[in-house]
């Protein structure tokens, strides 16, 4: 648990240091948030959530990039795969958690009709979601640039696609959608229901998926054998 | 810089050079002397204390370094080790095999898989052929990269303590130690990021000593070393060699071979080493 916790504490310091990143992250969904807030309130809410999660994301994917290098080495000091990949997300969960709580205050203030339970489950499906998926696409493309295009055309998709339709399923915030639409326009509850389950499968899925791709690249490989010291 | 201060650096790149300390005391006396008498600026009188301190060794030599105990049990067998990146074929067949109080050097010209070599041995790099034994505990040192930007040294030394389960306070001060060892006198507040290359090489060997490791292997470890810190750095492998572990050192300069037990040239066949024999993945 030491080892989880101390992974994590690193994360979040690194990432409370590099202050031109952090205020980035919070002008990216401030800037989703005021670009539509003169036309319809709602439609700037779920802009927000994609906000969120791009920004988190983008956190995620370039901490793990940063991490590259020093893994093996925590790997060969005592670290299991386990510690540092559910460390890293700790700490950007906390991150994301610290982002996405002005905006809710933000929310709550400027769009008083709102069902905010609703909101706040959507910001939460982001933020849960987020992380890993950033995680997951560093882990995979190791270079930074195909990392970043890689996740600018999900969260393109994500904003383009009919949210009514089969692949908009798919996308990976989809919840955050379904469950914003409950929170602004009022919708029945199978929009709260489906979001939600979509919003923990999709967070399960990413964390295994995680978990495997770690697994592997942080595996102790075959060819080496030890021997108790003699 | 005073009298005062131009002699107490004047004597520590004596002790870095290795003059024999009877050699070093008489010469700073003598230096002492002469500014008390004649007066002046000690750096315009004798010039920077390095530079006079590297003429005082040349002229009087450098003591011996400590004769080797025995070696111990095995804590590193590499045999057979082949590994190719597509149809380039970068190690053949090489092997190791260092005990416990012995240096290995790993030498051989450019991109003759040193490196490659070192990573499987850490196993960071699967061989196509070929396995690796060692002792229970690793440590490794990259030739760069390997900290982080936006954590302070004493953060790095409270990581790596984690992973063996040590507290914050004892890994902080094991980390300030092994550090000190190198010269270096670790800061309480800047960030990696703004240390230079040298000192950050320092932070990375000290990260890999901090495990206490069995077998400890060095990529380079001393890029950006200025020459104090380099002799420091061989006196640090000369103790931990005294204190049982292995050490592998991947180097290229070859001016400290005669501080290391074994020499792996890896000097692929056609190529041309410091002996002037060649031998595709060689062996120790």
């Amino acid at each position: 648990m030491n080892r989880l916790l101390t992974v994590a504490e690193m994360t979040l310091r690194e990432l409370l240091r590099r202050r031109g990143v952090l205020a980035l992250m919070l002008l990216l969904p401030l800037t989703f948030y005021l670009i539509r807030r003169d036309a319809y309130v709602g439609q700037s809410v779920r802009s927000l959530m994609l906000g969120i999660s791009w920004a988190v994301s983008t956190a995620a994917l370039f901490a793990t990039g940063a991490a590259r290098e020093l893994e093996p080495r925590l790997r060969l000091a005592g670290y299991r795969p386990h510690h540092l990949y559910l460390g890293r997300m700790l700490g950007l969960w906390a991150a994301g958690l610290a982002i996405a709580l002005p905006f809710f205050l933000i929310v709550v203030f400027d769009a008083p009709g709102l069902r905010h339970g609703g909101v706040a489950a959507a910001m939460l499906c982001c933020v849960a979601i987020a992380p890993p998926l950033g995680i997951l696409i560093g882990a995979l493309l190791p270079r930074e640039l195909e990392g970043t295009l890689l996740l600018l055309v999900i969260v393109t998709v994500q904003m383009l696609i009919d949210p009514a339709g089969t692949g908009a399923k798919l996308t990976p915030f989809w919840s955050s959608r379904e469950i914003g639409t409950w929170a602004v326009d009022h919708t029945d509850d199978g929009y709260l229901t489906r979001g939600v389950a979509h919003g923990l499968v999709v967070t399960v899925g990413m964390i295994i998926a995680v978990a495997a791709v770690s697994s592997i690249r942080l595996r102790r490989r075959r060819h080496l054998r030890h021997l108790p010291v003699g | 810089m005073n009298a005062d201060d131009w002699l107490r650096a004047f004597a520590a790149e004596l002790h870095h050079r290795r003059v024999r300390p009877d050699d070093a005391r008489h010469v700073v006396a003598e230096a002492a002397t002469h500014l008390r008498d004649g007066g002046g600026d000690p750096t315009v009188v004798f010039g920077p204390p390095g530079r006079y301190a590297a003429a005082i060794a040349e002229s009087v030599g450098a003591a011996p370094p400590p004769a080797p105990s025995a070696p111990g049990p095995v804590r590193l067998h590499a045999r057979g080790i082949t590994k190719r990146y597509g149809r380039r074929t970068v190690l053949r067949d090489a092997g190791l095999t260092v005990r416990a109080g012995q240096i290995a050097a790993v030498v051989g010209a450019n991109g003759c898989g040193k490196s490659t070599f070192l990573r499987i041995c850490a196993g960071l790099v699967s061989p196509d052929a070929g396995e690796v034994t060692v002792g229970s505990r690793l440590g490794y040192c990259p030739q760069q990269g390997g900290t982080a930007d936006f954590l302070l040294p004493d953060e790095h030394f409270v990581l790596v303590g984690a992973g063996l389960g040590l507290a914050r306070g004892p890994a902080r001060r094991a980390g300030r130690a092994a550090a000190r060892q190198l010269g270096w006198d670790t800061p309480g507040d800047v960030l990696t990021r703004h240390l230079s290359g040298g000192t950050r090489q320092k932070l990375n060997l000290t990260m890999s000593t901090l495990t206490e490791p069995d077998v400890l292997l060095l990529d380079e470890p001393y890029q950006g070393f200025d020459r104090g810190t380099y002799v420091d750095f061989w006196d640090q492998l000369g103790r931990l060699r005294d204190a049982g572990r292995a050490i592998v050192v991947v180097t290229h300069l070859l001016d400290r071979l005669d501080r290391v037990d074994l020499v792996l040239d890896l000097t692929p066949a056609g190529g041309t080493d410091r002996n002037g024999d060649a031998g595709w993945g060689g062996r120790a």
